[in-house]
């Protein structure tokens, strides 16, 4: 199942600090929830493993993130990443492209995110992966920020996997009521396409 | 609803007293009151002593190779009693099983998967949580293969060939043709006017109440097996599983209890059945195996995935002078198509319809693809509704090209009474009919007239309404032995009739009721045969260690066969009765006459016995040389099928802006034949029409490019409540079978059958002035949206 999110947001410090973090996958994925790099292959490939849980299942993905476009001039970076659960419950793609631009009192940062679910997690169909990648999202724009103010902070916290209950019960509580509930951040626009 | 006699002089069935509540009377459904109290006793309410559970492990994969299982965390688990592999059954050589059409298919997957949902491993846990839990903790580590979802391109090079363990190296399983090609190719040449629909009758599922499952007690002691199962067809699983297995037959008996829907998907025999065996066989205690809401969805049974294209020759009145069809058959992984005809394709060819013409040709291709197996008849008979929905599909299509009333066009093609029995080009001989009948009633009982004149009225103002008009003819009751058989077993079926000292009585079918309340129907059958009330009969199905032997309910096969059985054995009881009376009474045979429930002597009315005191008289003044008892079995081979036929009606209204059809109104106009029970019957319409306005606008099993189920849970696949189900207003016309003890045709899978193509035809008609000639279904709002969008009409 493709589902392609489109996701904006805006922080504000200027665009070389926050290109510093998002050009390191390693930092990107401390904001990530539930993620993990585990190790550096070369200079463009990590392996890493992320733990996503919603509802009665759990999956543990484990694979490979890889570099495949850094335009530092640009401020443009594209990752494709590709994980199997490790029982075996499914497996995903992730091809990544995220884009820095200069706005009044800031940056702007502009993220697609083509994703290919295969198994468990994708019966649940677009409108749960498209919520729960919402709710990721929002987590990892407040780690992001965090790691731009005080990454000493966020360097010590260990990853943990994205609470469970609660994630599936905000995912079906936005399935329903996403409609008329468009208040949480006005800087943040959102688009999930089947 | 009062049947209209159309074709008098057929079967006539004299009505007997309320009391008596034989053919004709609306007696309430006596299994109701169990069922209305929570009394019921369904596969899942068996619980033994020592009794443990199974959990499926399943394929997140629709095509992929199985590198490694690893059971040993799972196995940690305090609890955990066995976890069985493919690998495992390979040993006992049972890692695979043969399907109910001339394949094969996989218990549990070895090598690699081929579907989602598929069996892996089967955990067995000592409570069912455990099980669950065990379950999670199995890794299986997979490779990807590529996935083939798209049935058009099973023949294609590109694609990858799914099944290794066949000879035949291709996707590709059959091709079946039939009828005359040169005589319709020259229909075709010569015709005035060629219309041609391409539609889909999308993969759905029946969706039973209750989800299958199975209790599999194995007694070491006695060696015997008791499979508490949900199955439609117990007697052939018991040979089934005797045959698989390797089992004696006698040490096997199969119950089948309350059952809590069936609709064909409890028809064939499923991976966890044979699981719950085996690990009861090796474990020596019985195990529980049910399926959940998502596994019975994804893994078991579906029904159509056909994709079909019509053709009709026609000259410029509308007279059809051939069809021609061409059609290919998604059958996922396996051929388990669950039918027991000789051709691959089952009843298909029906698909001439109710319409009398000469020449007809069609074809079908089966394919395998990343899907999980079935292809079983839901609610019909071996792909009838395809061929009903197909012809009636094509007729209206026909009637749009030709710009002609579709009610007219109709009329002008049916096959006339005096026709009957009619040979169709396909090879099928329909038994009776009065078409024209039942569509002029149809038409009487929707205001047809009003309504197409409001249709002018509503088209000038820009509002879009529709009618649409199925006038199906089904096939059901499988079936003639020479022409039908499972696994060789020959269709026919039982009925065993034993009357007791007091005059009450015990009856055991072949058949299994799901649902469609044989326990009343039967009763109120021998009621019309013997006389005695049907209160005092008792009906005992499913348990293969006392019923007679049968090969079950679908096919709407059970008043066609065990009805008919009833009323052979219950004339058999009258007939030695008859000559109890006689001995009782000092007269001759030949002097009794006969009214239900007694024989009196004729010229003295007084002189009489009624069947109670004959049925005391059986066992304690048994005339001489006359056995003692009074019961009686019969085996009934029917001599042909039956062929139901109806005209249904549906009117609708479409929202402009949200694409959402509304159905203002629905008139079914059945005719089965003489009807047992007409509450049942309307029970039966009622459940098979709300079953088919699911199909036509709600409800398909679909599948992503990478073979993800994206209609495996309640919440994409929807089930119609009383919110979106319209009123159904009914209507019988009477045309009895010939051939048929007491002129029934069978009713159960009729609605079904019938209705999508008047729910297709009605929105096709909405919208037919803007230039649509077909939509596929489901058609749900977003597609009508989408349509009127194009149209400009969303404003």
């Amino acid at each position: 199942m493709a589902v392609t999110i489109e996701k904006t947001f805006r922080v504000g410090e200027p665009a070389d600090k926050v290109w510093a973090i998002l050009s390191d996958p390693k930092k990107v994925a401390l904001c990530v929830p539930g993620a993990q790099i585990t190790e550096q292959v070369d200079d463009k490939t990590y392996k890493g493993a992320i733990k996503v849980k919603v509802g009665p299942s759990v999956t543990d993905f484990k694979g490979e993130v890889q570099v495949v476009r850094l335009d530092e001039h640009a401020h443009e970076i594209e990752i494709l990443g590709k994980g199997q659960d490790v029982r075996g419950k499914g497996s995903a793609s992730m091809k990544m492209t995220g884009k820095l631009r200069n706005v009044d009192g800031g940056t702007e940062v502009v993220s697609t995110s083509e994703l290919n679910v295969v198994g468990i997690l994708a019966q649940m169909g677009a409108r749960v992966i498209t919520e729960v990648s919402n709710i990721m999202f929002e987590q990892f724009v407040n780690n992001f920020k965090k790691q731009l103010q005080s990454p000493e902070e966020m360097n010590a916290e260990a990853a943990k996997p994205i609470s469970g209950v609660g994630l599936a019960f905000s995912a079906l509580k936005a399935s329903f009521s996403r409609h008329d509930d468009k208040s949480d951040s006005s800087a943040e626009s959102d688009s999930g396409k089947k | 609803m009062a049947a209209e006699k159309t074709s008098p002089g057929l079967v006539e069935v004299e009505k007997t007293s309320p009391e008596v509540s034989g053919m004709g009377h609306r007696m309430k459904r006596k299994e109701d009151s169990r069922f209305l109290q929570g009394r019921g006793n369904y596969v899942d309410d068996v619980n033994l002593p020592h009794m443990v559970y199974g959990q499926m492990v399943r394929s997140p994969y629709a095509h992929a190779r199985i590198k490694s299982i690893n059971t040993e965390a799972a196995k940690k688990l305090p609890g955990v009693l066995a976890i069985i592999t493919g690998e495992d059954l390979a040993k006992a050589n049972l890692a695979w099983m043969p399907t109910l059409f001339f394949d094969k298919q996989m218990v549990l997957a070895t090598g690699k998967v081929l579907f989602q949902a598929q069996e892996v491993a089967f955990v067995v846990a000592e409570d069912r949580y455990i099980a669950a839990d065990a379950a999670e903790l199995v890794e299986v580590e997979y490779e990807e293969l590529p996935v083939l979802v798209d049935p058009y391109k099973a023949t294609d090079p590109a694609s990858p060939i799914l099944r290794e363990d066949r000879e035949e190296k291709s996707n590709h399983i059959f091709h079946w043709e039939v009828g005359d090609k040169a005589a319709t190719d020259k229909a075709f040449a010569d015709a005035a006017v060629k219309s041609k629909v391409h539609a889909i009758s999308q993969r759905c599922h029946p969706a039973p109440l209750e989800t299958c499952g199975c209790v599999a007690d194995y007694n070491k002691a006695t060696e015997r097996f008791t499979i508490y199962l949900t199955s439609q067809a117990p007697h052939a699983h018991r040979t089934l599983f005797a045959l698989v297995a390797g089992l004696p037959e006698q040490n096997i008996r199969v119950v089948s209890p309350d059952i809590g829907g069936g609709f064909g998907n409890k028809v064939p025999i499923y991976p966890g059945y044979v699981c719950a065996v085996v690990a009861s066989l090796t474990l020596g205690v019985p195990v529980k195996w049910i399926e959940t809401r998502s596994e019975n969805l994804q893994s078991t049974g579906f029904a159509r995935d056909y994709h079909m294209t019509a053709e009709l020759a026609a000259d410029k009145d509308g007279k059809i002078k051939a069809m021609r069809v061409k059609t290919l058959a998604d059958h996922g992984a396996f051929n388990a198509a669950a039918q027991p005809t000789k051709f691959p394709a089952g009843l298909f060819s029906v698909c001439t319809g109710s319409y009398d013409y000469p020449a007809a040709f069609c074809e079908v291709d089966g394919v395998y693809t990343n899907k999980a197996p079935g292809g079983i008849a839901y609610r019909c008979s071996f792909r009838i509704t395809e061929a009903a929905y197909l012809i009636e599909r094509a007729v209206d299509v026909l009637a749009l090209d030709l710009k002609m009333d579709p009610a007219e066009l109709r009329r002008k093609n049916f096959i006339q009474p005096e026709k009957f029995p009619y040979a169709t080009p396909l090879g099928w001989t329909y038994d009776s009919g009065n078409y024209e009948g039942a569509l002029n009633k149809a038409l009487e009982m929707v205001g047809y007239k009003e309504l197409r004149k409001e249709q002018e009225e509503k088209r000038k103002k820009g509002e879009l309404m529709g009618i649409g008009i199925s006038s199906f003819t089904e096939a059901v009751g499988a079936g003639p032995a020479h022409a039908f058989d499972i696994a060789g077993i020959k269709m026919f079926d039982s009925a065993e009739i034993r009357i007791h000292p007091t005059g009450k009585a015990i009856c055991r079918m072949g058949t299994k009721s799901q649902g469609q309340g044989h326990e009343t129907t039967y009763a109120q059958i021998v009621a019309q045969e013997l006389g005695i009330p049907a209160k005092d009969v008792i009906i005992e199905e499913g348990d293969t260690d006392t019923a007679p032997y049968g090969l079950g309910t679908y096919a709407s096969r059970s008043t066609p066969t065990s009805g008919a059985a009833t009323a052979m054995a219950a004339r058999k009881i009258r007939d030695k009765a008859r000559k109890i009376a006689a001995f009782l009474l000092e007269a001759s045979e030949e002097d009794l006459i006969w009214e239900p429930g007694k024989f009196s002597v004729k010229g003295a009315p007084g002189k009489a016995k009624t069947i109670q005191e004959i049925a005391f008289a059986a066992y304690t003044n048994i005339p001489p040389g006359l056995e003692a008892g009074l019961e009686a079995i019969n085996y009934y081979d029917p001599p042909n099928l039956t062929f139901p036929f109806g005209t249904y009606i549906s009117v609708v209204d479409i929202d402009k802006g949200t694409g959402e059809v509304k159905v203002r109104k629905f008139v079914a106009v059945d005719d089965c034949g003489n009807v047992i029970n007409p509450m049942i019957v309307e029970g039966q319409i009622h459940g098979g029409l709300t079953e088919g306005l699911a199909i036509a606008f709600m409800q398909e099993i679909g599948y992503d490019e990478n073979g993800n189920v994206s209609g495996g849970t309640f919440m994409d696949y929807l089930v119609p409540t009383a919110v979106e189900t319209p009123h159904w207003d009914t209507g019988l016309t009477c045309t009895p079978s010939p051939h048929h003890p007491f002129g029934a045709k069978g009713v159960g899978e009729s609605p079904n059958v019938g209705s999508p193509a008047a729910f297709v035809n009605s929105v096709v008609d909405a919208l037919s002035h803007l230039g649509v000639k077909h939509i596929d279904m489901p058609i749900t709002p977003w597609k009508v949206w989408n349509i009127l969008k194009d149209k400009g009409l969303t404003g």
